[in-house]
């Protein structure tokens, strides 16, 4: 039998005298998509941060697809994407671009066209070539699913994937997590608003104050 | 060509049109290069035998000042688009960050110097067409020990609250061994000095050069843990 996608053994992460997270213990099957819900300051950005190798805990366990947090850590990288709030794009550089740098930086082939192509599937065809400063906020987010969708990982971790968008914007992102889910991914979603995040999700966590609010959660 | 090297060129050639298209931190270093430099002409004077015999330390100096201001921005604008530690999250060795942003310092401080020497030479009225070889021998040492270390600090105090300051605190006493180098082998070039002196100088900085730039290299990626 194949390890879980994620799994989490008390998980606790602390800034100065903060506590974000407070032993954690979450477990979640591999192709499923998982809402993880609540208020803002809750420890959902801290725990989609750790998974992603961004930041280690302060105690506890945690594996991504069978892999260790601590020991495998690149391997970890190869195999999940992260969606954060703000996005990781550069003002200065057009949209086609962006992407160019981040399939040269994420060892992806894609020619010129699979790199318009994808801006194309995001409804950004015709800004493929201005440069992103002049963005809205919602652009910046297509474009940051272009760029994650430029791989095709095994764990996708979406940090607040619907705020600032338009509903043709949720809808992308509805979209892209359906195909995400067509094809074997596994796929969080750590967002506040229950409405839309609910809509594909097999389950809900619901995080309050650092902890798993297992009443309010939904298998 | 390797992972590592191909992911260093490709943020070398982001920061590097990131540079062109905004050109604020070229334009920036020669305006503050000029304005060093026509300071320390003011304050010595019409004295060109004094001039002349300083000029070795006032072009390094300037350098070093204008060269701190672009260096403290190489990560800065990693923090305008999420923050540098986004970048850790492609896989692959970390040091391909610290060598395609150590890269683009050294283009960026090319252009700097290739401008900066010639006005130099005019405004300290010292011939160094004449020299132009060790001349561009010593820049291109004094260059990379400069950028190597000044690199490493930038990444390192991009969090800190008072970074402005920070980067100048900790880079230039770790500079020392460079500046101390640079000037006295620009000081024996334009001196006219024995190819002994000169070639001892340059041996420093050579030396340095390679301790800073593996140490720096080394530890890297712990820099970038959160």
């Amino acid at each position: 039998m194949s390890a879980p996608a994620i799994r989490v053994e008390g998980l606790t992460r602390r800034f100065g005298r903060r506590w974000a997270l407070r032993g954690v213990d979450l477990e979640i099957e591999r192709g499923s998509v998982v809402a993880l819900l609540g208020a803002n300051g809750t420890g959902k950005t801290t725990l989609l941060r750790i998974l992603s190798t961004l930041l280690r805990p302060t105690a506890g366990e945690a594996s991504v697809l069978g892999l260790d947090l601590a020991s495998d850590a690149d391997a970890i990288r190869r195999r999940t994407a992260l969606m954060t709030p703000t996005g990781h794009v550069y003002d200065e550089l057009t949209g086609v671009e962006n992407l160019r740098f981040a399939a040269r930086m994420g060892e992806v082939t894609a020619s010129d066209d699979d790199l318009r192509a994808a801006l194309a599937r995001v409804d950004l065809a015709d800004a493929a070539d201005l440069a992103v400063r002049g963005y809205s906020t919602g652009m910046r987010k297509r474009l940051e699913l272009a760029r994650l969708g430029l791989r095709a990982p095994d764990v996708v971790l979406l940090d607040e994937p619907f705020t600032s968008l338009d509903s043709t914007g949720v809808d992308l992102v509805q979209d892209a997590i359906a195909a995400w889910r067509a094809a074997g991914a596994t796929v969080v979603i750590a967002s506040h608003r229950t409405a839309e995040t609910g809509r594909h999700a097999d389950r809900t966590v619901r995080l309050a104050r650092g902890v798993i609010d297992e009443a309010a959660s939904a298998p | 060509m390797s992972e590592l090297l191909r992911r260093a060129r490709a943020i070398l050639w982001k920061d590097l049109l990131t540079e062109l298209r905004t050109k604020q931190g070229l334009s920036a270093m020669l305006s503050f290069a000029a304005l060093v430099i026509f300071l320390f002409s003011f304050a010595i004077g019409p004295n060109t035998t004094l001039l002349a015999r300083l000029a070795g330390g006032l072009i390094w100096v300037a350098i070093i000042f204008t060269g701190t201001l672009s260096l403290g921005r190489a990560f800065q604008t990693e923090e305008l688009a999420g923050g540098v530690r986004l970048l850790r999250l492609y896989p692959g060795d970390p040091r391909a960050i610290y060598l395609g942003k150590l890269g683009a310092n050294l283009v960026l401080l090319a252009a700097l110097e290739a401008v900066l020497f010639p006005a130099a030479a005019v405004i300290f009225q010292v011939d160094l067409v004449a020299h132009i070889g060790p001349i561009a021998l010593v820049a291109v040492l004094g260059t990379i020990g400069f950028s190597a270390i000044g690199t490493f600090f930038s990444a390192l105090t991009v969090h800190a609250k008072a970074r402005e300051l920070l980067l100048p605190l900790l880079l230039f006493p770790a500079l020392v061994p460079v500046v101390v180098g640079a000037v006295g082998a620009t000081d024996a070039i334009i001196g006219g000095n024995a190819m002994g002196r000169l070639g001892g100088w340059l041996q420093l900085l050579a030396a340095y050069d390679v301790i800073l730039f593996v140490v720096c290299v080394w530890i890297f990626p712990v820099i970038l843990e959160e």
